[in-house]
């Protein structure tokens, strides 16, 4: 390894060119249908995506960005092509297949948080554990870990409505990283916070990529969220630039 | 478009959730207006009667009877224009074993007169005064037995031993829902004189029609302070009276379902109110909206209340649609047949349908009315400001 | 899976609509609960009045005591067989009775209604043995004294300690003690001398039955055999526990039936009340739900929780609605027993098998009216379940 290339590695800038890319997208049509009409969002898109890049998605609404999200977390379907993540090839899997590969495989933040506003913070964040085989010792174990990864281990028992936005977001963050996932698929995660929480929460997501190793795809249309990223991605109309 | 339209309108939005509504009122409106059958059935027997007849029998217990020259007596007052009397046997048919009708030895020379709701013919009449072993049944009864006018037919009785023949000479029918419309009427001839001499000349009660001009209570005091000195005294009641302590009986099972009927109201209160309340939650936004064009607080708790109003009126309408073929066609007509002695008139009255469809959309409005009140206080900036 | 929390939290969340769902089961319960529990009193009342190993005799075709009469000279010859227990003095353990039943004023309500009133021996306590004086004393044999079931006791006009009963003009009976019979219906008679019935009433040598106590359950078969031979008795034989096994069938099939029939519809209305509640609930939480399923949590896990979450809800109701129709223990319901055309009075009789069954029907109406919106909610696509709302 050159210098450069080593203090690139450091920086976590460098296309990780040794490793193959952890997402890969080949060919990929997707339509919608309103009513009678075909709406078609994405056309024959390439997309490779490197181990432990922060990327940022950017473009105008109806770019299909929110869509290439889904894909790529296997919420939906290609119309056509392929979606490869992490060697495993997921268009086309079952359902319930696909809810498993998920469950380890994904990390989830939405820009309205959506935690489940009857359950504590704690439970919140512990959900994703329940799909796995440990015991709930184990689990309330992680579930405090990810807490204090993200600084709020003192709030375990608030409910949401007691907590306020950015720090709803950083259990929605615990939750997403408690099941250690490969990914972490974000859409609009400082849509709803003010420029403060905002800060925090983009500071966690770029601690998540530098110190843990995680693969991060952001949506957003946050100029500040795009700087944290490693590599951003312009979407227009369905196609890449 | 007014209130009333965008009231029903609303309704389309949850299709699913205003077809359950409208279902759990139907099913409710039905069960209410089967108990109430069955309790109009039940009681019946005692508002279609006739006005003028008085039962009189011992005062004590039905299990004993009068002497006969008591008859006399009471034929001789100057209230009671006729009187005629009647016997209890028991009678069963043999081949029906478990089928239960009231037999009775009669006077077939006067019972019919009394008793001018049961309507034979003149022949079958008298036909009937002239054979001792006479018979004239109730043309339901005929029906449920399988028995036809000019056949014998052998009867046993619970009271008395042996075996008694009878020749079916004509049949009756009953023009008061008071009347039982299957009885077994025969001579009370031939039962007095199988009697053992120590049992003879008694009669179980005598059945009186006053004159005009003469009351039949006051004409049931008088018959009863004429036995009073006796040795044994007598209770008479005119029949509406005798027909009403009869169900007091039974008093409490209609309690009872008079009970259930009123939960099951209040179950389909529970429901409807749920719903409207739950469209109001829903609908705040837009109630906002109204307010802000220039509506006003009563408007929109109209709106409410037509809703549930149309809810009640459409549930109501579904559930008596239902009950009418149900009960009439289907239920009403097997439970006449087969029970015609408990129930010989099992039927919707009208009176039934038209309270049935008022409580419908009576209890639609008042369950309404705590949303309509919260809709009324509807706070319009700080709704608008949810929606914004 | 998902956490029960979740779905304790939501119902709790949710309060009015979760309190209307929970009252309409709990109305539905206590009804089904109370009208089993009527029906079991019945069968508990009637059928403690019967033993296997006692043997009633009645007149041939008569149905039940109050239409049967035979000689009285024929209880002697229905007692003397070897099946007859004999007590400790030697003599058969039997009773020949009369029947009547009077018309008396209600207390309370303006009706009047029918009392059976029953004609004994004086060896009667020797062969109902369970019979107990609660208060009073026992009447003295040949006399116009008189005792009162427990059950039937101020129901009625002049049915009280100390009072007279006319029985007729000139003739009463005066009541000098209370009897239990471990709740049977004998707790719904008046039990005065037999003589004095029999003058009272005209039935001068005459008894409507005659009941013997055998020496064993088995000797049944003997003991019947033998009365019923003799064709110029022209009597009938059944056993005791028979012989109110009839009498209940009928009163508790048309408990039955009419418990049914409200049950059917009342079940219908529950379900349906259930069905709004949770097709409303899912509404509100589509959210929630793209969320758990986006998290990897399976359709079948949708589908069981919301299941759970119905479950539960109708297990509240029915629980509340076992605890209000244990309160109608206390109540006394009487009605006519179509066979002896008189009052009986029975009471709500709950068994652990009945409140069992009531839970087990809650449960099954919110399972099956929560069934569809617990479908639907498992069938939400994840993406538009985010969207929504």
């Amino acid at each position: 390894m050159s210098e450069t290339q080593a203090a690139e590695e450091a920086k976590g800038t460098a296309p990780s060119s040794n490793k193959p890319p952890i997402i890969r997208l080949r060919g990929i049509k997707k339509t919608f249908w309103r009513g009678k009409e075909p709406v078609r969002v994405l056309e024959n898109l390439d997309l490779d995506v490197p181990d432990g890049s922060f990327e940022a998605l950017m473009g105008p609404s109806g770019s299909g960005k929110s869509t290439i999200l889904n894909l790529v977390a296997g919420l939906d379907q290609p119309s056509e092509g392929t979606v490869e993540v992490a060697g495993q090839v997921i268009s086309g899997l079952s359902e319930s297949r696909l809810a498993r590969w998920r469950a380890d495989t994904i990390g989830f933040i939405f820009q309205s948080f959506h935690l489940i506003p009857v359950l504590s913070a704690q439970r919140n964040v512990e959900l994703p554990l329940l799909l796995t085989s440990l015991g709930s010792s184990e689990r309330k174990k992680r579930a405090q870990t990810a807490l204090r990864v993200v600084g709020l281990e003192d709030r375990a028992g608030h409910y949401p409505r007691q907590l306020s936005g950015g720090q709803e977001q950083r259990v929605a963050i615990a939750r997403a990283i408690v099941n250690d996932p490969r990914i972490i698929v974000a859409d609009e995660p400082t849509g709803d916070l003010d420029r403060q929480s905002a800060d925090d929460v983009l500071g966690l997501l770029t601690k998540l990529n530098r110190e843990f190793g995680k693969t991060i795809i952001m949506v957003t249309h946050d100029p500040a969220a795009a700087e944290r990223a490693t590599i951003t991605r312009r979407l227009d109309k369905g196609q890449l630039k | 478009m007014n209130l009333g339209g965008v009231a029903a309108n609303n309704l389309r939005r949850n299709k699913l959730r205003s077809a359950l509504t409208i279902a759990g009122v139907a099913i409710a409106i039905l069960a209410f207006v089967l108990l109430r059958t069955i309790v109009e059935a039940w009681t019946a027997q005692s508002s279609d009667v006739a006005n003028d007849r008085i039962v009189t029998r011992h005062k004590v217990t039905f299990v004993l009877s009068l002497p006969k020259r008591y008859v006399d007596e009471v034929r001789g007052m100057k209230e009671v224009k006729i009187a005629t009397w009647a016997n209890w046997f028991g009678g069963k048919d043999p081949n029906h074993d478990t089928d239960f009708f009231q037999a009775l030895a009669c006077d077939e020379k006067t019972f019919f007169e009394v008793y001018d709701d049961m309507r034979t013919t003149p022949e079958q009449l008298k036909a009937f005064k002239e054979d001792r072993q006479g018979a004239i049944v109730g043309e339901k009864l005929l029906k449920r037995l399988g028995w036809k006018v000019g056949e014998t037919v052998t009867l046993t009785s619970q009271i008395f031993p042996g075996n008694w023949e009878f020749h079916i000479v004509g049949t009756y029918e009953a023009l008061k829902k008071a009347v039982d419309p299957a009885s077994f009427l025969f001579h009370w001839d031939m039962l007095n004189e199988r009697m053992p001499k120590a049992f003879q000349d008694q009669v179980g009660w005598i059945v009186a029609r006053v004159g005009v001009g003469s009351s039949a209570v006051d004409t049931s005091k008088a018959i009863d302070d004429k036995f009073e000195s006796s040795d044994v005294q007598t209770k008479s009641q005119d029949e509406r009276s005798f027909q009403q302590s009869f169900l007091g009986m039974f008093s409490a099972i209609l309690t009872a379902l008079n009970i259930v009927s009123a939960v099951i109201l209040g179950i389909m209160m529970l429901i409807l109110g749920n719903t409207v309340a739950m469209g109001v939650r829903e609908r705040t936004g837009e109630y906002a909206v109204l307010r802000a064009i220039g509506f006003l607080p009563r408007h929109i708790a109209l709106l409410v209340i037509f809703e549930a109003g149309v809810l009640g009126i459409v549930g109501g309408g579904v559930g008596l649609g239902l009950a009418y073929p149900f009960i009439n066609l289907g239920m009403g007509r097997f439970i006449e047949e087969n029970f015609s002695n408990f129930f010989p008139f099992f039927r919707i009255t009208p009176e039934s349908g038209a309270i049935s469809m008022a409580i419908a959309v009576g209890l639609a409005l008042c369950a309404s009315l705590p949303p309509a009140v919260n809709a009324y206080r509807l706070h319009v900036v700080e709704a608008l400001r949810r929606i914004a | 899976m998902i956490p029960i929390e979740y779905n304790t939290g939501s119902l709790a969340a949710r309060k009015t609509t979760t309190a209307t769902a929970v009252l309409g089961i709990a109305l539905v319960v206590f009804v089904l609960a109370a009208s089993l529990m009527l029906t079991e009193g019945i069968k508990q009342t009637l059928g403690k009045t019967g033993r296997p190993d006692v043997g009633i005799v009645i007149r041939q075709g008569s149905d039940a005591e109050l239409s049967s009469n035979f000689d009285l000279a024929n209880v002697g010859l229905i007692l003397e067989g070897s099946e007859v227990k004999r007590g400790p003095d030697g003599n058969p353990l039997g009773v020949g009775e009369i029947i009547v039943v009077a018309l008396m004023k209600k207390v309370g309500s303006d009706g009047v209604s029918n009392v059976q009133l029953r004609g004994v021996p004086d060896n009667v306590y020797a062969v109902r043995p369970d019979v107990h004086i609660t208060e009073g004393r026992k009447a003295k044999p040949g006399t116009d004294e008189a005792v009162l079931g427990q059950k039937i006791r101020g129901r009625f006009d002049t049915l009280e300690l100390g009072q007279s009963v006319e029985l007729k003009k000139g003739r009463s009976v005066k009541i000098v003690g209370i009897f239990e019979d471990g709740g049977s219906g004998f707790e719904s008679e008046v039990w005065c001398d037999v003589d004095t019935i029999r003058t009272a009433f005209g039935r001068e040598g005459i008894v409507s039955s005659a009941r013997a106590q055998l020496t064993s359950a088995s000797a049944y078969d003997q003991f019947k055999t033998r009365v019923e031979s003799d064709k110029r008795l022209g009597l009938e034989v059944q056993r005791e526990t028979e012989y109110y096994e009839k009498q209940s069938q009928s009163l508790a099939m048309f408990v039955r039936v009419l418990g049914t029939i409200v049950a059917i519809f009342f079940s219908a209305g529950a379900m349906i009340g259930a069905m709004i509640t949770m097709y409303a609930s899912v509404a509100s939480r589509h959210r929630e739900v793209g969320t758990l399923r986006a998290l990897g949590f399976s359709r079948f896990s949708i589908l069981s929780c919301f299941l759970i979450e119905s479950a539960l809800l109708a297990l509240i109701g029915g629980a509340f609605g076992c605890l209000g129709s244990l309160a109608l223990g206390t109540v006394k319901f009487s009605m006519m027993n179509f066979a002896t055309w008189s009052e009986i009075v029975f009471t709500f009789h709950p068994t652990p098998k009945i409140l069992g069954v009531s839970m087990i029907a809650s449960a099954v109406m919110g399972l099956v009216g929560g069934f569809l919106p617990a479908l639907q909610a498992a069938l939400l696509s994840p993406i538009e379940a985010m969207r929504g709302e």
